[in-house]
């Protein structure tokens, strides 16, 4: 039953973060969905996921929060409320599916050797160092393309 | 309840806010969205098979979508401070107009 509500919750934040205009409640749209995501996570057994899922959505989310106070135009006329009502009907019409329908093919219940860190340290050690260096080179671009615009502007 | 019909809902969510939406920042939620879908099908699906190597993988992917949600995030702080507005539609004009007046559209 919980997780059938988070799936129904995650819904309809995601289609408010969508629909409402403002950019502040926008991300705070999100951040239920983030969160609610994480919560899913959790339950289904993914714990590792689920810490990492707040933890990036909590750093992803200042930053947009910020940079949607910092950017927002305030929108012209407001959204009435009835509107944003009929789009949680909508958003929850279509939370429904999940129940009712399934195109999942049986799963076959394999038994996993290798413990979180094995698997992260053993296995995916190339990947993980690769993705350090990706990251490195991102932040590098992000300072240059912030910096030129610094000095253009 | 079947986990990929919920991702293909959130996907298509993303993909509604993706084509109707004009503000950088409506777009980079969408972005958002759709990760999240792909994530959400990736886990709770392999999270039945081995639980380790899937969140690996999330793990991996958790960091990619930051990069790129980064990436946007500092487009869209430079587009709104060189033409002051967010909207990618009067971007797209923008850049239209600017290139024909260079001779170059």
């Amino acid at each position: 039953m919980i997780v059938e509500l988070i799936a129904v919750g995650l819904v309809v934040s995601a289609c408010l973060a969508i629909y409402l205009d403002e950019a502040v409640y926008s991300v705070i749209s999100l951040a239920c969905m983030f969160v609610l995501a994480a919560i899913l996570y959790a339950l289904s057994g993914a714990t590792f996921a689920a810490v990492f899922q707040l933890a990036v959505g909590a750093g992803a989310l200042v930053v947009l929060f910020l940079a949607g106070e910092m950017l927002s135009e305030k929108p012209k006329s407001e959204k009435p409320l009835r509107n944003t009502l009929l789009v949680v009907a909508a958003a929850l019409l279509l939370s429904l599916p999940p129940f009712f329908l399934s195109v999942s093919a049986p799963i076959a219940n394999v038994s996993s050797s290798f413990s979180f860190a094995q698997a992260l340290w053993d296995l995916r050690a190339v990947d993980v160092v690769l993705q350090g260096l990706v990251i490195m080179a991102v932040a590098m671009g992000i300072a240059i393309i912030l910096y030129e615009g610094k000095k253009g502007g | 309840m079947d986990y990929v019909i919920l991702s293909a809902t959130l996907l298509a969510i993303g993909i509604f806010g993706l084509l109707t939406k004009r503000h950088l920042l409506k777009v980079l939620i969408s972005i958002e969205l759709i990760a999240v879908a792909a994530s959400m099908n990736f886990v709770l699906l392999a999270s039945s098979l081995d639980k380790a190597l899937s969140q690996t993988f999330l793990i991996l992917a958790f960091s990619t979508d930051t990069c790129v949600t980064a990436i946007i995030l500092a487009l869209l702080v430079m587009a709104s401070k060189k033409y002051g507005t967010c909207d990618i539609r009067k971007l797209a004009e923008m850049e239209r107009n600017g290139k024909s007046e260079d001779g170059c559209g």
